[in-house]
């Protein structure tokens, strides 16, 4: 990680490669907290200062570095707009929860611009959004069955869609509590999340 | 970077999560107002949930106590002590436990399955869930208890229940389906990662399994709950709800195989299932123990209670007995009290509590039996109702709050009912009148004006008068409470007729004439409309002046008193200070006196002394005839001498008081009372209870000759009641109102009104109280027919302005052909100055006056014109009064007649100071206040039986008259006919007159009737020749009229 990038600032490259990253350990944060996969399957690792369960299987190892290398892509070429976990009940297809984090790429910046923010703070930002989703636990309902995961990437219209990927609807959730997350800047690009939830049944 | 909506993120670790997730917004709310130390908010909630614990009156209990559980969750994040969630759950499974009803509500089983997590040994309350059949057949029992076993590892049993449940066909069943499906799954992976590791366990080179961070830990032991030492792999428990695959339990070093291995093929070779024995459970299993709770000891006891064991503290699985288990502590210990810093010797002070023996829940509802011998005398089930206690003062407090409720409720109801009832009695009332062809004016008053109507009752000293059966009404309630007046809007209001004085040779009998004859004696009487009484003459009262007086003080003129009883029943006062002071026998009686009491003692302190003596000076001005001139006989014109009464000021009562006859002079003068106050009685028809006649009466002027009777200003009173009753009127945009008196006005003078200066050309007496004046802007052109004309009247009352309004809104669009409306209308402290602009200075008085003989056409025509003009009046309801030619101004058409279609709309009116809205005096008792009345053949002609309608009719007959002989009307009757003394040449058209003199004086039925027989003849008489004929005739008129 601090190979990647230049000590002085940041360039939309490094901006980029921050945030795919982010979003890898986020993914794998969510799969583990909400226990879509076992957690036995996942294993700890030290990022941003916090330890951080990354999966060990791998065929999801597998899949996310796919999604997270076309996400660098994608950020680089500032053609990103939302990225989307729905996690699903495997038993009666219902979306259960919605994780969205937007993405504002800053289009001005161009390769070899370089913008002003210390690696440390950025960081730190990245650490209280996972803190954060970690913390949901609060008020997140539990989810009481087997349940499966899906990524959705919101990008600009006209990018033609890549191999593997296929075109899908939003899948919003229904009667959905919604709850905004903290975000994290790197002044080229910034991610705000969110999360949203089955309202709660008073049965 | 804790943004504003972060509490929930700063309290994570003081949040219970809840299976079903939180409300977010309540958890914010809950969670930043834990600042605060009151959290009144969450107080309250609490408060009004208690309350409705106790004071439910409907079909469920459970709901209030499911949704104040619901609540208590979402509001107390932390699950603590104050959310007293478990007592409350454990009183809401007690209370329940034995509704068979409930059994099956998976409401109440969700409240018993969070009750069991509170429980020390959730197993036994399932089982104990189960032997009462309660949620047997909701799978989620059968989920929650197996997920118990699987968390102690026993798989066998756990698999069991999911077997029962699905026997039971519990609901929802895949539900139950997936779950043991995902537990056989989680099992069998176990048992093969136990198989497949077994023989490594003794590798030391295993890798310490870390403790992981908020992960659930197995409670070890079968019989004490605890948290297991070994923190990782297998103690930690798994999640039911995901694919969880169990961590390799081989790595513990002393791998305790603290469970049976579950073998599925074993198992699947023993057919039979263990059953679940229902046990006998008679009371559910206790709650956690509560280590830190008091119990309330025996009071009397006195001996310290015992100690009990935290270890202790853990509740003993039941003993399988058939029967009840008491739940003793274990290891219930007697231990010494601990030293108290107390000295010993000092007994007065009471010793401290020690925490006392665990009482169990079980042991409390044991306890309930004690309700058969003892019986408590207090509500105690609302005391202790919900998890706190209610103080008996706040029991009574909602008790009587709820009374009060009722109590409003039933009061707004009530006086809903009223209202419409009393709605309903109106219209009721309006349809009798209605139908009895009194039509009455209904005129929606806001403000409770206390005016009290002047009952009239003509009384006659000699001829014992029948009291007014004029005007009385049934009479509302006194308005003490005013929403009646309001309640009754539509009442039409009736002011009461004027008095008109009887002299005593006339009986004066209620005049009713024919055309008005009512079968209703009243009519309805509102007293909240009312026209005030005179003024009472204040010097007299030597009363302390409660607000201006009334401008005009009145000359008595009182007939007799019939029996004025000082009766007060009925009458209420207007102000409560009078009932707080007291009936004040000795109270000065005011002019004005507020109060009902008042007025009416007062107006039995009127007396007429000396009316006598004044009827038979009256009596010596009627002979007096009047010539053409019409002249009034009044010499002087009145001029008030009071200061001008506000008209807005609300009216009170006030009991006209009869002055004495010698006072006139010192134009002192009072009015006899109005028996308003009588008809506050409202049981007694009126003419029973009349008590006093009121009187209209005249403005004296200190003029020892003037002692007539002054009929026409009692018009002018009457008047001024109608328009004192009418306080809206005076504000309405069109009158300015003048500060100051009005200025003089004389002929050729000049004078100013508004922003103008007029210049008075002409002046035409029209009677004592007014006159009219032909004017013009000083700037103008004087040579132009066109001019103002400013009619003048003595009194401060816009009456012809009413008129006029009313008028117009009665005819509509009729209005503009007859009459012209005022474009100004200024009133001063004591006058009123109507100005109309753009009007023709002649009037018919210069057709009469002109020397040309009349030719035939111009009378046919101003018959005709006065006939439909006199008929639309009497349309609706309007009596003039005084035609006379005067005020009969020529409309400009007359002059261009050949264009003109029609002929009628060729006069206008400009004079209403003698008309009478009969709309609100539908009887005339007395017919003497018109002009008319006084000459000689108004006295002849117009009896008190006449219609007011006729003095118009006569009027009519009395300007054709003049135009045809120049004369004014003489009448004789013969064989009760009446028919003019000169008779018409046959060569004039004797045929058409004498039979329109016939038919106007001896006219029957509805005058408009005869107005529209009589304007049909008169149009007979339009020729072809006609219009041309009086096209020259104008044409020649208007050049003498204006040589120019």
């Amino acid at each position: 990680m601090a190979g990647q990038l230049t000590r002085e600032g940041i360039t939309l490259k490094g901006s980029a490669e921050i945030v795919s990253e982010f979003f890898f350990c986020g993914i794998n944060s969510i799969l583990y907290q909400r226990g879509i996969y076992p957690s036995e399957t996942f294993t700890r690792i030290q990022k941003y200062g916090l330890t951080l369960l990354l999966t060990t299987d791998p065929g999801l190892k597998e899949y996310l570095n796919k999604v997270t290398d076309q996400l660098k892509d994608w950020l680089y070429k500032c053609q990103v707009q939302k990225l989307v976990v729905v996690i699903t009940s495997i038993d009666s297809n219902e979306i259960l929860e919605r994780w969205q984090f937007d993405i504002e790429c800053d289009k001005t910046v161009k390769d070899g611009i370089v913008r002003e923010k210390s690696q440390k703070v950025i960081q730190e930002e990245i650490r209280s959004v996972i803190r954060q989703i970690t913390a949901t636990v609060t008020f997140l309902p539990l989810l009481e069955t087997a349940c499966a995961f899906d990524l959705l990437i919101y990008t600009d219209k006209d990018l033609e869609v890549p191999e593997k990927w296929e075109e899908s609807g939003p899948q919003f959730v229904s009667n959905s509590e919604e709850v905004r997350l903290r975000s994290f800047t790197t002044t080229i690009h910034k991610v705000n999340s969110m999360v949203a939830y089955k309202k709660i049944d008073t049965c | 970077m804790a943004q504003a909506g972060d509490e929930w993120e700063l309290s994570k670790e003081n949040v219970q999560p809840l299976r079903q997730g939180r409300v977010m917004s309540t958890l914010q709310e809950v969670l930043s107002q834990q600042e605060s130390a009151s959290h009144t908010a969450i107080q309250q909630q609490k408060q009004a949930f208690e309350l409705e614990l106790r004071f439910y009156s409907g079909d469920d209990p459970l709901d209030v106590w499911d949704r104040y559980i619901k609540w208590a969750e979402q509001a107390f994040p932390q699950g603590g002590k104050e959310s007293n969630l478990c007592p409350l759950l454990e009183r809401a499974v007690k209370i329940f436990h034995e509704e068979q009803r409930y059994y099956d509500d998976l409401r109440y089983l969700s409240i018993c399955l969070k009750f069991a997590n509170f429980c020390s040994e959730p197993l036994d309350l399932y089982s104990y869930l189960h032997s009462q059949r309660i949620g047997v057949s909701h799978a989620l029992l059968y989920i929650t208890w197996a997920e118990q076993f699987e968390a102690r590892g026993n798989f066998k049993k756990a698999d069991s229940i999911f077997q029962q449940g699905m026997q039971h066909k519990a609901e929802p069943l895949e539900k139950l389906e997936i779950h043991h499906r995902q537990f056989q799954a989680r099992v069998s992976r176990q048992i093969l990662q136990g198989i497949s590791e077994g023989p490594e366990a003794e590798e030391p080179e295993v890798p310490e399994p870390q403790r992981s961070s908020l992960a659930d830990l197995k409670s070890r032991g079968k019989n004490k709950v605890k948290a297991p030492i070994n923190r990782v792999g297998d103690s930690i428990k798994p999640r039911p709800h995901g694919l969880s695959v169990q961590a390799a339990p081989t790595q513990q070093i002393p791998s305790r195989s603290r469970f049976a291995v579950f073998d599925e093929n074993a198992a699947s070779a023993a057919p039979e299932l263990p059953s679940l024995t229902p046990q006998q459970w008679t009371a559910p299993p206790p709650a956690r123990s509560k280590e830190n709770e008091q119990k309330a000891g025996q009071w009397n006891s006195g001996r310290p209670s015992r100690n009990s064991h935290q270890a202790a503290a853990a509740s003993e699985p039941p003993q399988t007995l058939p029967s009840f288990m008491p739940y003793v502590d274990e290891s219930a210990q007697q231990q010494t009290v601990t030293p108290c810093k107390i000295n010993p010797a000092v007994t007065s002070v009471l010793s401290s509590r020690k925490p006392g023996k665990e009482e169990d829940p079980l042991q409390r509802v044991q306890n309930n039996s004690q309700g058969k011998e003892e019986k408590v005398m207090y509500c105690k089930d609302k005391v202790y109702a919900g998890v706190e206690e209610f103080s008996l003062e706040e029991i009574r407090a909602e008790i009587y709050l709820a009374k009060i409720r009722k109590k409003r409720e039933d009061d707004l109801q009530e006086i809903a009912l009223r209202r419409q009832e009393m709605e309903r009695q109106i219209q009721e009332m309006e349809k009798q009148l209605k139908g009895s062809c009194i039509e009455s004016e209904e005129i929606v008053s806001d403000q409770p004006v206390q005016n009290v109507e002047p009952i009239i009752a003509p009384c006659n000293s000699n001829t014992n008068e029948s009291l007014c059966a004029s005007q009385q009404a049934p009479v509302m309630e006194f308005p003490h409470c005013f929403e009646m007046a309001d309640a009754a809007p539509t009442l039409p209001r009736m002011e009461t007729l004027p008095v008109f004085n009887e002299t005593g040779n006339k009986p004066s009998l209620p005049g009713l004439s024919p055309a008005l004859s009512c079968d209703l004696p009243f009519t309805i009487f509102d007293e909240s409309a009312e026209a005030a009484p005179s003024m009472t003459d204040q010097k007299r009262m030597a009363a302390p002046v409660r607000r201006p007086l009334a401008a005009v003080p009145k000359s008595i003129v009182k007939s007799q008193e019939s029996q004025l009883t000082d009766t007060l029943d009925g009458t209420e006062p207007l102000n409560e200070e009078a009932i707080v002071c007291g009936s004040g026998k000795n109270k000065s009686l005011f002019p004005d006196p507020e109060d009902t009491c008042d007025f009416v003692r007062a107006a039995h302190l009127a007396s007429t002394p000396f009316h006598r003596a004044r009827d038979q000076s009256g009596e010596c001005l009627q002979s007096d005839s009047l010539d053409l001139e019409r002249l009034p006989l009044r010499e002087k014109t009145p001029v008030c001498e009071e200061s001008y009464r506000q008209e807005l000021c609300i009216k009170k009562l006030s009991p006209i008081l009869e002055a004495s006859q010698e006072d006139t002079r010192t134009s002192v003068s009072s009015v006899s009372s109005i028996s308003s106050t009588t008809s506050m009685f409202t049981s007694r028809p009126i003419p029973e209870k009349l008590e006093l006649a009121t009187q209209i009466t005249g403005v004296y002027e200190s003029e020892p000759t003037t002692e007539e009777l002054p009929q026409a200003e009692e018009l002018a009173e009457l008047h001024r009641q109608l328009l004192e009753s009418l306080p809206e009127l005076l504000v309405s945009p069109e009158i300015q109102h003048e500060v100051g008196t009005m200025p003089d006005m004389k002929e050729q003078g000049e004078v100013v009104l508004g922003c103008e200066t007029y210049g008075l050309k002409n002046e035409v007496i029209l009677h004592p109280n007014s006159k009219l004046f032909m004017g013009a802007p000083v700037d103008w052109d004087m040579g132009d027919m066109k001019a103002f004309a400013l009619k003048v009247d003595y009194q401060p009352l816009p009456w012809d302005f009413y008129v006029t309004m009313q008028l117009k809104e009665r005819l509509g669009d009729l209005f503009e052909t007859f009459f012209i409306e005022q474009t100004n209308c200024f009133l001063y402290q004591n006058g009123c100055i109507s100005l109309y602009k753009d009007i023709n200075r002649f009037s018919i008085q210069e057709i009469l006056l002109d020397s040309e003989e009349h030719i035939k056409e111009v009378i046919v025509l101003v018959t005709y014109n006065l006939l439909s003009l006199v008929e639309k009046l009497h349309s609706v309801e309007i009596v003039h009064g005084d035609l006379r030619p005067e005020t009969l101004l020529l409309d400009d058409k007359i002059f261009d007649l050949s264009s003109s279609l029609e002929l009628k709309g060729l006069f206008k009116l400009v004079d209403f100071s003698h008309s009478v809205d009969l709309k609100l005096y539908p009887i005339m008792s007395s017919l003497r206040g018109f002009p008319i009345a006084q000459t000689e053949s108004g006295q002849q002609f117009l009896s008190p039986q006449s219609s007011p309608y006729q003095v118009d009719l006569l009027g009519i007959a009395d300007l054709v008259h003049l135009m045809i002989f120049r004369k004014p009307l003489q009448l004789h009757q013969e064989n009760s006919v009446w028919m003019i003394c000169k008779e018409v040449p046959r060569l004039r058209g004797g045929n058409l007159w004498n039979k329109f003199f016939t038919k106007i004086l001896n006219a029957e039925g509805p005058s408009t009737r005869v107005l529209g027989e009589l304007k049909g003849e008169m149009m007979g008489q339009f020729d072809s020749c006609f219009q041309d004929k009086l096209c020259n005739y104008f044409i020649q008129l208007e050049m003498r009229l204006n040589p120019l």
